[in-house]
């Protein structure tokens, strides 16, 4: 959280997670470019250049592989929630590896021809039309302009300035960008730079891609799916036993498809606000009161209960809602209230503080 | 009084992690690194092998003394001997870089020449790239009894293969074939380096064919729709000295 903007607010957090991420790129560099050498049954090493821009455009395709993992990880198993709270820098050290790929490229196979070697990218193949003999590197072009957009604009400044809907739109297209990548390497490397061992890996990367995230949105649409009985005005729901919000923590509760409520507990108190972060859509709800404040999992952006707001002098505020008892259960009015709204919290006779 | 269950939450901004998440973290970060290090050695190990081609750079700057055929590409006719070998040899030339001879040997046409730069070798095959002092020019001291015999005609035939250029082909790069070669073939053949067709099964002998159209003149543009491409094609062979050339239609191609 941060109330002015500068280039990175470092923590130990951050440093921790970067030299984790620089140790993994330095291992698959180092080895790829070092060691792998002195094993191959070759009759000449490949050209120098050439297995650079291998090395790094495989690198840059499993960091991908990863970063488009953690998010369904995460949904899956909360012990994953880490890994997400830097993926932006993740990100940018991605795409700065996939400019040394193209730098290595461009200063081999597109070089030494009378042709300008930027432009020669897009007049040498021009086979639109066919499958195999597709110009693949056009779709390395795009997928790395889609890199280099989310790069740039992964600073909280661009969040702001977009707004959490839209930069979280923009930044989807690292979806398409990974699907241009995958289209780049099968059409380009696969058909003959690749040993059967690299084919069998982004293989099984796309499949764990894929798997992960049917098996996320599985969870999440069962969830989506459960019925919770509404009253007689269509205005209240059914939130369940009170006793059964854990403390510090919250039940969420889904009113549509696409938007869910979450009620925290603070020992026998009990608010209802959004489940969506201000921040970046974080689940608020899978967040945890730290210092009287609802703590989001993602980036720890945090909110008073009562009415939604950050506490001074950050300024983020989110829905509220209104909570009743009645007979022992707990109701929610579906009508979210305007952000930052106060809303006086419940309270509940029959629990005991802390239980 | 029952133990109160640990619910670990992480906080980016925390001092640090919470001890129940730490072993977790640390054996993610510690499998990370190890699968890095794993695939890049699975990957960077098991590369396809891109064959002996090379720059003969240890033989250090060559010349040689014959004449030279402008068409379909320019090569290299030479007398038994010139270059180590005892029957006579043709040789394939280009310029530095992606750049063909034509313009130098266009004016030299059945002529004969000395020619320096630096070998391509490819196991028998071999390419000259031209430069140095001596470049292409008219012979100073042409070689004596020496005439290059006439084209042999080999017959009509439909052969299976991969074009590529020439000059990466016999060692400008490893590897110098494939689609993720493509784009540097193309830009090869468009500077005047000559298409190849790399059979996959040989003809009397020979894997390796430049490419001309039907009457023997250089192939157009239309070629680099078809390199990198496993492929069929139709047309005439004939072979000069010891290099097959190979006179096709484009429109006879088919993608295998």
């Amino acid at each position: 959280m941060s109330v002015k903007y500068v280039p990175v607010i470092w923590n130990r957090t951050k440093f921790v997670y970067d030299a984790v991420v620089l140790a993994t790129v330095g291992a698959y560099l180092g080895i790829y470019i070092y060691i792998a050498p002195m094993f191959q049954t070759v009759t000449r090493p490949i050209d120098w250049d050439i297995y650079k821009a291998q090395a790094f455009g495989t690198c840059v395709f499993f960091l991908l592989t990863f970063i488009l993992c953690i998010g369904p990880l995460a949904r899956l198993d909360k012990r994953f929630l880490p890994l997400l709270y830097n993926r932006r820098h993740l990100g940018v050290i991605t795409c700065v590896l996939a400019y040394f790929h193209v730098d290595n490229i461009l200063g081999w196979y597109n070089a030494f021809s009378p042709i300008n070697r930027y432009v020669s990218v897009f007049i040498v193949n021009t086979s639109f039309d066919r499958f195999l003999g597709f110009p693949f590197e056009i779709l390395g072009v795009f997928a790395l302009l889609i890199l280099t957009i989310l790069a740039v604009t992964s600073h909280d400044f661009w969040l702001h300035f977009l707004k959490p809907t839209l930069w979280k739109t923009l930044h989807m297209g690292i979806y398409l960008a990974y699907a241009l990548v995958v289209a780049h390497v099968a059409l380009g490397a696969l058909q003959s730079a690749a040993g059967p061992f690299m084919t069998t890996a982004v293989g099984a990367s796309v499949a764990l891609v894929a798997t992960l995230h049917l098996l996320a949105a599985r969870k999440e649409h069962l969830f989506d799916t459960q019925q919770n009985t509404m009253d007689d005005s269509g205005t209240w729901m059914d939130a369940g036993d009170p006793k059964d919000v854990p403390d510090k923590r919250a039940r969420i509760i889904s009113i549509t498809d696409d938007e869910r409520v979450a009620i925290f507990r603070n020992g026998k108190k009990l608010s209802a606000i959004s489940n969506v972060c201000a921040h970046q859509n974080g689940p608020l709800g899978e967040g945890k009161i730290v210092y009287g404040c609802v703590t989001c999992p993602w980036h720890g952006y945090q909110y008073r209960l009562e009415d939604g707001k950050s506490p001074p002098p950050f300024t983020e505020k989110i829905s509220t809602y209104r909570l009743k008892l009645e007979n022992g259960r707990l109701w929610l009015n579906v009508e979210a209230l305007p952000p930052g709204t106060y809303v006086e919290p419940i309270v509940s006779p029959i629990m005991a503080e802390g239980s | 009084m029952a133990k109160k269950k640990p619910d670990p939450f992480f906080i980016g901004w925390a001092k640090k992690p919470p001890k129940s998440l730490q072993g977790f973290l640390f054996l993610i970060s510690a499998i990370l690194v190890g699968a890095a290090a794993g695939v890049a050695f699975g990957i960077g190990s098991s590369v396809p092998d891109p064959g002996d081609a090379r720059f003969a750079w240890g033989a250090g700057y060559q010349t040689f003394t014959g004449y030279v055929d402008a068409k379909p590409y320019p090569l290299l006719r030479l007398p038994a001997g010139e270059d180590g070998r005892d029957k006579p040899h043709a040789m394939l030339i280009s310029g530095i870089g992606k750049r063909g001879m034509q313009q130098l040997a266009g004016p030299l046409d059945g002529q004969p020449v000395d020619a320096g730069g630096i070998l391509l070798k490819r196991g028998d095959l071999d390419m000259l790239q031209v430069g140095g002092k001596v470049s292409l020019r008219a012979a100073e001291n042409p070689v004596q009894n020496f005439t290059p015999a006439p084209a042999e005609h080999l017959g009509k035939w439909r052969l299976t293969g991969e074009i590529c250029d020439g000059k990466c082909y016999n060692g400008a790069m490893r590897p110098g074939v494939g689609l993720a070669h493509k784009a540097c073939a193309n830009l090869c053949i468009i500077g005047g380096i000559p298409p190849v067709f790399v059979t996959s099964t040989p003809l009397m002998g020979s894997e390796f064919f430049v490419l001309a159209d039907e009457n023997g003149e250089p192939l157009t543009a239309e070629v680099e729709d078809w390199v990198a491409l496993l492929i069929s094609l139709e047309g005439e062979v004939e072979r000069r000295d010891d290099l097959m050339i190979f006179k096709v239609n484009l429109d006879s191609a088919k993608q295998l």
